[in-house]
């Protein structure tokens, strides 16, 4: 089979298993159908990924097949299609894997819900898979732009999947509001775009202005999706959704996608260097500030939602530092690691019944496979040698060095302390120690939960060392070495994990905690936000909603109105006198006159 | 424009509009209808005038002979209390003057400005003149007058025709008649 | 006497006519308005027959003439019907076209 057909394959099988889970309502309502189709559907598009990659590792080519999509006049404006190529095959696999992993997961840790819910669930899952595919196959900017606003939706949809809870809600209008308005950003860059070179290829060449303008609106757009300061608060909120939701979506695909936009159009970037910088810094922000936040999180999902801000954020920055593969990896391998730490989090969750880190502790003795699984991911995210974790993010590091970014490079190795520094406090509050009321009940999930918690584990050690081969891929350059910054950057790992002990592990709070705390809870950027939204879009949407009400309704209204009246006092002519009849007649003709007279 | 003082128009001209306007403004209905009279017979002298000798004598003998006495009657038949004369009172009378007045000044601007001054009058039509053009030109349209003036006479005669028997019988018998007809005709 | 003053005099007893028309009650005086108008008509036939030529002007006038003396045999007609209704003949009682 044709390495096209079997990208289209990929990306619709979930379109089809969605479609019918829609048409067909019974096979939603009845709960257990729908996962089967669901997870029918990812299997197909994990088998078909497979397959491309195993062409790929027999040499195939890069495929590029599409078909006219938006014509004028006779000459295609736009185009829908694939792409096959050494970045697309790659993400196809992490995406479908994790989404299948999830999934799997799901089946048990959703179980508990009535089963139109349950239905729900997997309907939106197999509409998520197929939008984040959209994004991966598609060739041009456009599409990218179309599946990037449907993930977008079943996000919002995913997130408020609680949609009887206030917060849930609250959480998913956030999320939709704070993207959607990033996505402005990707809208008016196409526009630039396609107005300076006539199309939507990320291949174009237009002058540096112009693409210093086209790469900042679409950076403005990856600040949203990839949650990066200012617009990272709607990343936290949105943890009211389904664990394996976050798991999925907030950690490994959805704002991978970002990321992944960079990636494809890094030719584009590469002709901006001060978008470049900027992302640089942006980046570099994020991932401090957000790895500090993690610090005083008493939700274990906060923490990992902070968390992966703060990667995203060094992806952004070795983006920025021009070293596109080396954010590439970091996404790879953080999409495994993360997605592992979610699904082992809500492994927990379940057995808990509480996201709070308080109800935790000691679990390593009743939930040991939950425990492995969860080090193994904590391992990797704080990079200590051998993980897969370690190999993503020294390249991300090396990529600053030496390149006059030492001041990143110096933020991103305390980033790293910080990461490891967290984690271990996350690590220890939960599986070490003593344990709380609700942790005492608890007991390892089964295996339909701790499944696919060891096939990720699988990634999370060994993905590291298919650098060589993805770098193949997208011919760049990699080699491991032992220069400053693996050193350095292992130091960090090591340091932090001795420090998490040192403190937490008997008990204490970390320094500058009181300080990290005021800023999470005061969170000055929400409040910007929030005032911002009130003042800003509610005021626009009051003045549009008088305008409607009144002038537009009112003109409705007074059309109305005015025929009525009209058309009572015009009856007030048919008095049925026979004398005004007669009246009328000679009124005609005085008329009919005058006009011959005036004309 | 010249005007030439003609003796003749300027006396029956103001006869003709003196006895419209009692026509319309006379309080007694039988007044009312003798002024008509007086205005008919002033436009019978103004067709003599303008040199329609025949016209002007049918006119008298139509109009005034027939039309007025018709109305007369018309007017005895439908009063009501004996002794007291039918009234003809006006009502709204500002709408109607407004509007006749502008009728009437329109008409006039029309006409002043349209009219053309003609020298030379056409020569008198003799009755024979008239006689041929009327029975020889316009035969069709004098065959479907006397239709027409059939057909009226016809009408006039069903609509007013009384269908109860009874009463009929008391007409000839010169009784009192209910006001209303009892069937609907 | 020139066309012009015989078309205004018939102008004015048409337009005394009108105001007869629509300022009367009684049926029996708006026919006799109507009459007014009918004959000022005749006034302008003649008049053009006069100033313009010959005699099928003034057949125009004998043919309006008839069909006058017609319509005013059965409005007397109706006018009969009316006060045989009402009893009475202003106008105003046939006013059964209403709202």
């Amino acid at each position: 089979m044709s390495p096209s057909n079997l990208a289209i394959i990929a990306t619709l099988a979930p379109a089809v298993a969605a479609l019918l889970l829609l048409i067909v309502a019974p096979l939603r309502h009845k709960g257990a159908p729908a996962a089967w189709v669901t997870l029918l559907g990812s299997l197909v598009s994990l088998g078909s990924a497979i397959m491309l990659l195993v062409g790929r590792l027999g040499g195939a080519a890069d495929v590029r097949v599409t078909t006219p999509w938006i014509q004028e006049a006779g000459h295609s404006m736009a185009e829908i299609g694939v792409l096959i190529d050494g970045v697309s095959v790659p993400m196809l696999i992490i995406v479908c894997l994790v989404a299948l992993c999830v999934q799997l997961f799901s089946v048990a840790y959703m179980h508990d819900e009535p089963p139109r819910a349950y239905g729900r669930y997997f309907t939106l899952h197999a509409m998520f898979l197929f939008s984040m595919n959209i994004v991966v196959v598609s060739p041009n900017l456009l599409q990218l732009f179309a599946g990037w606003e449907l993930v977008g939706l079943t996000s919002y949809l995913l997130i408020g999947f609680y949609f009887a809870k206030p917060s849930a809600a609250q959480a998913a209008v956030k999320a939709f509001w704070m993207t959607k308005l990033a996505d402005m950003g990707f809208l008016f860059g196409l526009l630039v775009l396609f107005v300076a070179t006539g199309s939507f290829e990320w291949t174009s060449t237009p002058s540096t202005q112009v693409a210093t303008w086209v790469t900042a609106l679409l950076f403005v757009a990856v600040i949203g999706k990839s949650a990066q300061f200012p617009l990272h608060i709607w990343l936290p909120d949105a943890m009211e959704g389904p664990t394996p939701v976050s798991a999925l979506l907030h950690a490994a695909t959805m704002v991978a996608a970002g990321v992944f936009l960079v990636v494809r159009a890094d030719p584009l970037f590469a002709q901006a260097p001060a978008t470049r910088e900027v992302m640089l810094w942006v980046g570099t922000t994020t991932a401090v500030f957000a790895a500090g936040l993690a610090l005083v999180q008493k939700d274990i999902k906060k923490v990992l939602a902070f968390s992966t801000a703060s990667q995203l954020g060094y992806m952004v920055a070795a983006l920025g530092a021009g070293q596109a593969f080396a954010g590439f990896f970091h996404l790879g391998t953080h999409a495994f690691f993360k997605a592992l730490l979610f699904l082992a989090a809500g492994s927990v969750i379940h057995a808990v019944h509480s996201n709070s880190l308080e109800d935790m502790g000691g679990l390593r003795k009743k939930m040991p496979l939950t425990t492995a699984a969860f080090v193994i991911g904590a391992l990797s995210l704080a990079g200590v040698p051998g993980f897969a974790g370690f190999f993503s993010k020294d390249l991300v590091l090396s990529s600053l060095e030496g390149k006059g970014n030492w001041i990143p490079w110096t933020l991103l190795m305390g980033s790293a302390f910080l990461t490891a520094f967290y984690m271990g406090r996350v690590v220890i509050k939960a599986f070490w120690g003593n344990e709380s009321e609700k942790s005492s009940h608890a007991h390892e999930s089964g295996i339909a939960m701790t499944g696919p918690l060891m096939v990720l584990a699988i990634p999370s050690l060994a993905s590291g060392f298919l650098g060589g081969w993805l770098a193949s891929q997208v011919k760049a350059e990699y080699h491991v070495h032992l220069g400053l910054t693996p050193i350095v950057a292992s130091s960090m790992a090591i340091l932090g994990i001795v420090a998490a002990i040192v403190v937490f592990g008997r008990g204490g709070k970390a320094p500058f905690t009181g300080v990290l705390e005021k800023l999470d809870t005061f969170s000055l950027v929400d409040r910007t936000w929030a005032g911002g939204y009130r003042i800003g879009l509610l005021g626009i949407a009051s003045v549009a909603g008088w305008v409607d009400r009144y002038l537009i309704d009112g003109l409705m209204n007074f059309t109305g109105w005015a025929t009525l009246e009209g058309g009572a006092s015009a009856r007030k002519l048919q008095t049925g006198m026979v004398r005004d009849y007669a009246l009328m007649v000679v009124v005609g003709v005085v008329v009919l006159v005058l006009i011959g007279v005036l004309r | 424009m010249n005007f030439e003082f003609d003796l003749g128009f300027s006396v029956i001209a103001p006869i003709i509009v003196i006895s419209a306007l009692f026509v319309v403004r006379a309080k007694n209905l039988i007044h009312a209808v003798l002024w008509l009279g007086a205005t008919l017979l002033g436009t019978a002298a103004l067709y003599a005038r303008l040199n329609a000798p025949f016209l002007a004598g049918v006119q008298v003998l139509t109009y005034v002979g027939g039309v007025v006495t018709l109305m007369i009657f018309g007017v005895m038949v439908t009063r009501r209390h004996e002794g007291i004369e039918a009234e003809a009172s006006s009502e709204g009378s500002e709408r109607g003057l407004i509007f006749a007045a502008a009728f009437f000044v329109l008409l006039s601007v029309v006409i002043w400005k349209t009219a053309p001054v003609i020298p030379n009058p056409a020569p008198i039509a003799t009755s024979a003149q008239l006689a041929r053009v009327l029975l020889d030109d316009y035969l069709i349209a004098f065959e479907a007058l006397s239709l027409l003036l059939l057909a009226a006479i016809v009408g006039a005669v069903v609509l007013v025709r009384r269908k109860d028997p009874e009463a009929v019988t008391k007409l000839r018998q010169g009784s009192a008649l209910p006001l209303v007809n009892e069937v609907e005709s | 006497m020139t066309l012009t003053s015989c078309l205004i005099l018939a102008g004015a007893v048409m337009a005394i006519g009108i105001y007869g028309l629509v300022t009367r009650k009684q049926a029996v005086a708006m026919l006799l308005s109507v009459e007014l108008m009918a004959n000022a008509a005749n006034m302008v036939f003649a008049a053009y027959g006069h100033f313009r030529g010959g005699p099928s002007a003034q057949v125009f006038v004998l043919f309006a003439l008839a069909i006058t003396v017609a319509e005013v045999a059965v409005g007397l007609a109706l006018v009969m019907l009316l006060y045989r209704r009402h009893g009475d003949t202003t106008v105003d009682l046939a006013s059964e076209a209403r709202q």
